[in-house]
């Protein structure tokens, strides 16, 4: 992340110092912003992502309804009620492999990803995935075979986009529970594998 | 024009640094703008378009040199002006050293009342 | 109003530059791409961003793009989600 070097309190009493202003003015009541960052983090979790893919996994006319509205798919399961979003879910196969990116600013499917990390925000992530994918997806340390397609999913729009990953060889004693405990962040988007 | 947003396919960022950072916030005020942010927005106060075109219009050298949330509250500070909510260089007052962006100029100072913010 | 474009369309983005917020980035100027889906309607970014409420609801697409079209090499796809008015039909294309 750039800026480090930028004073942390003197940003943060800048910031203070807005609130109190805009309270004073009535444009803010006190309190407000407290309520807009607690409903900002609940319920945004990779949690929810690896519940939607172990159901996909598992039941195949979920797997069918997700790919091809993922919107109304991801709210059978309480998801991205409300939102004014559009999900899509793009499935990696055997010979595709799906990544997404937001090279303007920072889309990302919040509500079923979580917060993102930093690395998903950076310019070398946003400035390269979208020339070089192989060379950034290795330096994840996901090594894709030479005749796996990729397809680079940059958001530019009001669609959020989801990686449905491969599900693993062996697992098929597993649950639900189980298979989603398996999914992490970066496998949703993309830069890994399960 | 592109802007310094545009970053799809430039060379010289380097390699990704990887780390599965799980925290969504390295400081609590980052939070704090995340909250003006979408509390501002609710309000009808700006939408996430002239959001979006207040980052991208922070010149390029002060871009690259901020972080990501330092933006963010560089854009909310511009368009509260903007919008007429600020006054120009209203938030300078009670807290030192800083631009009219709400910044800090290492060994510079404020400029009570220039005009400025990142799209000036 | 209809869909001007259909999924398997031939296009061509736009090779516009203008001086305003957009949301096509600049690879993706002149290039020419396939439909892939009309993904709904949204209010055209550039004018919204400009504190208008009046911005004209278009048909977002995906569309997308080989790597060699977008940068004279590579074997992967970029898919970009573009406003209607960012598109136009490709007819002189080769491909």
């Amino acid at each position: 992340m750039s800026g480090d070097h930028h004073d942390d309190a003197l940003i943060s009493r800048r910031v203070r110092r807005l609130e109190t202003l805009l309270e004073e003015k009535g444009v803010l009541s006190g309190g407000a912003l407290d309520e807009v960052i607690d409903a900002f983090l609940s319920g945004a979790s990779p949690a929810n992502g690896a519940r939607v893919v172990a159901r996909a996994w598992t039941d195949p006319a979920f797997r069918s309804r997700l790919l091809a509205d993922g919107t109304a798919a991801v709210r059978e399961l309480g998801f991205m009620d409300g939102s004014y979003q559009r999900l899509r879910v793009v499935e990696n196969t055997e010979t595709l492999h799906n990544v997404i990116v937001c090279t303007l600013c920072s889309c990302y499917p919040l509500r079923l990803l979580g917060p993102s990390p930093s690395w998903y925000k950076s310019e070398s992530y946003r400035s390269r995935v979208v020339r070089e994918p192989r060379a950034v997806l290795a330096e994840f340390g996901l090594g894709l075979p030479a005749d796996t397609e990729i397809s680079v999913w940059d958001s530019s729009a009001e669609t959020r986009y989801m990686v449905l990953p491969r599900r693993p060889a062996g697992t098929e004693s597993l649950d639900e529970t189980e298979l989603a405990a398996l999914v992490t962040r970066n496998a949703l988007i993309g830069t890994a594998a399960v | 024009m592109a802007r310094i947003n545009d970053v799809g396919g430039m060379q010289g960022f380097g390699a990704v640094d990887t780390t599965d950072d799980t925290e969504p916030f390295h400081a609590d005020w980052e939070a704090r703008v995340v909250g003006l942010f979408n509390a501002l927005r609710a309000q009808g106060l700006f939408n996430t378009n002239e959001f979006r075109d207040a980052i991208e219009s922070i010149p390029p050298a002060r871009y690259l040199t901020t972080s990501y949330y330092e933006r963010w509250f560089i854009a909310i500070c511009a368009l509260l002006e903007r919008k007429g909510v600020l006054a120009p260089g209203e938030l300078d007052g009670a807290v030192g050293a800083v631009g009219p962006d709400g910044l800090a100029r290492p060994g510079g100072s404020a400029g009570l009342g220039q005009p400025g913010g990142p799209d000036a | 109003m209809p869909d001007r474009f259909a999924p398997g369309d031939l296009v061509r983005t736009y090779l516009h530059d203008p001086p305003h917020h957009t949301r096509l980035p600049r690879y993706a100027r002149g290039k020419r791409g396939v439909v892939v889906e009309a993904e709904g309607g949204a209010q055209l970014a550039d004018v919204s961003a400009q504190g208008r409420d009046d911005a004209p609801v278009e048909q977002v697409y995906a569309v997308r793009f080989a790597a060699r079209d977008l940068w004279g090499e590579g074997d992967h796809h970029v898919v970009l989600d573009l406003w209607e008015s960012y598109l136009e039909e490709d007819p002189e294309d080769e491909r």
